[in-house]
C-alpha cells in the first residue's frame, strides 16, 4: 500500500499531457491533411432528408456550418444505419447523422456527441461519431454545445 | 461494555470507528454520483465505480454488526449475537470475488474486441472540457481521503480486534492503487492509446479479485472456528499458547488442552484439564478461570472442563493441520 509505485509514471504523463486528448486513429490529422469531413447520412425527416444525393434538413445544416468553421468540405455518404455505423467503427467515416437521440442503440458501438437540440418529447438529439476519436469528438462537442446554447435547445 | 475488548480507551475508539464508517459511506456515495456523470465510455471508470459500490459493503456491515453484535444473550441466542457479522461477511466476500471476475471478463473482452473508448467533451460552467480531466479529478477526490481514512481504520481495527473494520481499511488502501491505475488509463487514452483504458480496468479487476479471494478465505475460516489469526498480520495469535502455559504453570494441573475461537471481536476459550488434586478443585478452577481471562483483554470467557483423561477428539487439537 502507501506510496504508489506509479507516482513517477503519473508525473511523466502529466508533463506530456498538453494537447490532450489525441485521436488513436488520427482523425484530426486526416482532416487537416485532406480537408474532407466524411459524413454518413440516413433519412429521418425533419432532422435529415435524404431525398437527394446531398442531404438537407436541420442536421446537414449544422454539419455544413461545422465544416465551414473547420475550413473543410463535406463528403456525403448515404446508407442504412447498420452500414453507416459499421463504417464508423472501421474509421471510414467521421460522423453519421439521421435523427439519433442520446438513448440510441448504437451508443455502445459508435461514439455519441453532446446534444445539439431537444425535441418536443424532451429527447436530446446527437450525432454518431467514429468511436474513441476523442480530440475530434471534443471539437465537435464544443461546436454542438454552442449550437445548443444559441438555439436554447430549439431545433 | 459488552462485545469489545477490555482495553482502556476501547469505547472511545469504537465511537471513532463508527464515525469513520459513516464518513466513508457519505464519501463513497458522493464519488459514485460524480463517477456516474463523468464515466463516458471509459471502462476503467466503470470498473472503478463498481469498486466503489463494493467498498460500501464493509463499513455498512461494520455498523450493522456493531449494532446487532453487542445485544445481550437470551434463551434463543444463549451465546449472544457476536457471530451475526460473520454470516454476512461470507456473502460480501463472495460478492467481491464475483464482481471482480465479471469486471476482468468485461475489460478483457474490450481489449480483445479492440473497442476504442469514447471520452468526449463535458459542458461545465459555460465551457466544454475533456471529460477525462473530470474523471481524473473525481479519482483524486475519491482516493486521497480514502488513503487517510484507511490508516485510521487500521489502527482502530487492531485494538478493537474487528475483522470487518480491518477489511474496510485494506480496501481503502487498495482504492488508492486502483484509482492511480485508472488515472494512468485515462491519460493513456488522452495520449491516443485506446487500449490503456481497458488495460487499467483489467489491472483494477485483478486487484478486486485478489482482495476478494483473501476475504473469502478469512470469512470461511472464521465460520469454521479456525484458530484465531492476527487482525492485520494474519499470523497465528499467541493467546492459545499463553493460555496453555498459564494452565501448565498451575500446581494442580497435570495436563491441559486449550482451544480458542473468535467470536466477533472477542475470544472464548475452552480448556480440558486433567487435575492432580481432588480437594478444593472447584475453588482452584474458579480462580484459574478468572486469572486466565486477565491474560488478554480480548478474552471474554474461559471455560474449564476437568476430566480424568483428555478426550480423543480434543487430544487431536494438539496435532498440526495436514
Amino acid at each position: 500500500m502507501s506510496c504508489p509505485r506509479y507516482a513517477p509514471l503519473i508525473a511523466v504523463a502529466l508533463v506530456t499531457s498538453c494537447g490532450l486528448p489525441k485521436d488513436p486513429e488520427r482523425t484530426s490529422e486526416h482532416l487537416a491533411a485532406t480537408h474532407e469531413l466524411r459524413v454518413g447520412f440516413t433519412g429521418n425527416p425533419p432532422w435529415t432528408s435524404a431525398a437527394k444525393a446531398e442531404p438537407s434538413g436541420i442536421e446537414p445544416d449544422i454539419v455544413r456550418r461545422f465544416a465551414a468553421q473547420q475550413g473543410v468540405h463535406v463528403a456525403w455518404v448515404g446508407g442504412s444505419e447498420t452500414q453507416l455505423v459499421k463504417s464508423l467503427k472501421e474509421h471510414q467515416l467521421d460522423l453519421v447523422i439521421g435523427g439519433f437521440d442520446k438513448t440510441t442503440q448504437w451508443s455502445s458501438t459508435a461514439g455519441i456527441t453532446q446534444p445539439f437540440a431537444k425535441d418536443a418529447d424532451g429527447k436530446k438529439h446527437v450525432f454518431l461519431t467514429s468511436p474513441g476519436e476523442n480530440r475530434f469528438i471534443l471539437k465537435l462537442d464544443r461546436f454542438l454545445t454552442d449550437q445548443m446554447r444559441s438555439s436554447a435547445g430549439q431545433s | 461494555m459488552r462485545g469489545i475488548p477490555e482495553t482502556p480507551g476501547a469505547e472511545a475508539l469504537l465511537k471513532q470507528a463508527r464515525q469513520l464508517a459513516w464518513i466513508s459511506i457519505a464519501y463513497i456515495c458522493s464519488t459514485i454520483v460524480m463517477l456516474f456523470f463523468v464515466m463516458a465510455g471509459s471502462q476503467a471508470l466503470k470498473t472503478e465505480m463498481a469498486g466503489e459500490f463494493l467498498s460500501l459493503v464493509p463499513p455498512t456491515l461494520f455498523l450493522i454488526g456493531d449494532k446487532i453484535g453487542r445485544r445481550e444473550p437470551n434463551q434463543k441466542y444463549p451465546f449472544g449475537y457476536e457471530r451475526a457479522v460473520s454470516a454476512g461477511y461470507v456473502g460480501a466476500a463472495v460478492a467481491l470475488l464475483g464482481v471482480g471476475a465479471f469486471l476482468l471478463f468485461d475489460g478483457a473482452m474490450k481489449l480483445a474486441m479492440r473497442e476504442h473508448p469514447t471520452i468526449g467533451g463535458f459542458p461545465i460552467f459555460g465551457h466544454v472540457i475533456w471529460t477525462g480531466w473530470l474523471g481524473i479529478a473525481v479519482l483524486l477526490w475519491s482516493s486521497i481521503p480514502a488513503f487517510f481514512l484507511g490508516r485510521k481504520k487500521r489502527s482502530a481495527a487492531k485494538v478493537l480486534h474487528d475483522k470487518t473494520l480491518a477489511a474496510d481499511a485494506e480496501i481503502n488502501a487498495a482504492d488508492w492503487q486502483s484509482a492511480a491505475a485508472a488515472v494512468i488509463g485515462l491519460i493513456g487514452v488522452g495520449l491516443g492509446f485506446w487500449w490503456a483504458d481497458a488495460a487499467a480496468a483489467v489491472l483494477i479487476s485483478l486487484e478486486i479479485i485478489r482482495s476478494g479471494w483473501s476475504e473469502v478465505r478469512t470469512a470461511l475460516g472464521d465460520v469454521m472456528d479456525r484458530r484465531p489469526l492476527g487482525i492485520l498480520s494474519k499470523e497465528d495469535e499467541k493467546v492459545p499458547d499463553a493460555l496453555t502455559d498459564y494452565f501448565r504453570s498451575q500446581r494442580w494441573v497435570k495436563d491441559v488442552v486449550v482451544r480458542v475461537r473468535e467470536r466477533g471481536r472477542e475470544f472464548t476459550a475452552e480448556a480440558h484439564v486433567v487435575p492432580s488434586i481432588e480437594d478444593n478443585l472447584v475453588d482452584e478452577i474458579c480462580k484459574a478461570a478468572e486469572g486466565a481471562c486477565d491474560l488478554d483483554p480480548r478474552l471474554a470467557s474461559v471455560t474449564i472442563a476437568p476430566v480424568r483423561r483428555i478426550p480423543d477428539d480434543v487430544e487431536r487439537a494438539r496435532q498440526p493441520a495436514e
